[in-house]
């Protein structure tokens, strides 16, 4: 059982990239989301804006 | 605009199947790292981290083949979608390639006494990851219409180092040991070595894959958003004149 932190820390930091990037790839994914409806709005009333 | 519904529609990036085999598939293949698989004589427990060490190398080298080529298909075809695909895959070049240096210090340090040595492969190794990452400093800041040319440069420089750091520890007298499979009479594994270490591949490239198709939808809504906030200022501009 020699070296089983290392063995720990190991795994630890793999899953932690791992899941780090997932995360931060569903955050952009929110905030992108989120960009696109709001840009989707404005541009709707520029267009009435400019209809009007 | 139908084009652009298209980018940013609802439906899931990742089929549920994909993803439920996937995790099952990581389960199983911890299952056998910690325990089914024998472990090693010399080394003792911290070579368990052989069977995500190298099936985190096989991710990264397949991704690097994988963007550059879809990096070399969108200069053809002017396809976004393959300028997207290549984006993905070279992202997680960066990842997996952490991964793979990450796990491989950390086995490092117990066995060698070191953390890093400047040896042929992990020079090459280094060089890989450091490509990667400067690729992803460059295409933001490269200009929109010269970015496909940029990107399929570092993308073929980066395919041409992964035939070198494979074949490294064969070419040179490394730190790094020299290779497991095919690499002369003395080389080999215990079949159950062997048969974790070809299902930690095959987990890898599945979990691989999920990341790639999730980034690939994040890439698509970044060009949507981009597009639309063009349309917006384009619409400006009309306001104005």
């Amino acid at each position: 059982m020699e070296n089983l932190s290392w063995l720990f820390w190991g795994y630890a930091v793999a899953w932690l990239l791992i899941f780090g990037y997932l995360f931060w790839i569903a955050q952009k994914e929110r905030t992108l989301r989120r960009k696109i409806a709001e840009l989707q709005e404005t541009i709707e009333d520029r267009w009435k804006q400019k209809k009007g | 605009m139908d084009r652009m519904v298209q980018d940013f529609d609802d439906k899931p990036a990742l089929p549920l199947w994909l993803g439920v085999a996937a995790a099952l598939a990581m389960m199983v293949h911890l299952y056998l790292i910690f325990m089914w698989v024998p472990t090693e004589a010399t080394m003792g427990i911290v070579q368990r981290l052989f069977y995500f060490h190298v099936p985190a190398a096989v991710v990264q080298f397949t991704a690097c083949f994988v963007g550059g080529i879809a990096a070399i298909l969108y200069l053809v075809k002017r396809d976004y979608r393959y300028d997207d695909l290549s984006l993905a895959a070279n992202e997680t070049v960066v990842v997996f390639g952490m991964v793979n240096i990450g796990l491989g210090m950390l086995w490092a340090k117990p066995i060698w006494g070191i953390w890093w040595t400047w040896d042929a492969r992990l020079t090459s190794s280094f060089l890989l990851l450091f490509l990667y990452a400067a690729y992803l400093v460059i295409r933001p800041a490269a200009p929109v219409e010269h970015r496909g040319m940029v990107c399929a440069v570092v993308c073929i420089l980066g395919m041409a180092d992964v035939p070198l750091v494979y074949l490294s520890n064969r070419l040179f007298r490394t730190q790094h040991p020299s290779p497991v499979l095919g690499g002369g009479p003395d080389s080999g594994l215990a079949p159950k070595m062997l048969a974790t270490l070809f299902f930690g591949m095959f987990t890898m490239l599945l979990l691989w894959w999920c990341v790639l198709k999730v980034r690939r939808r994040v890439a698509r809504l970044e060009r949507a958003a981009a597009d639309l906030t063009r349309r917006a200022h384009e619409l400006d501009d009309l306001r104005r004149y």
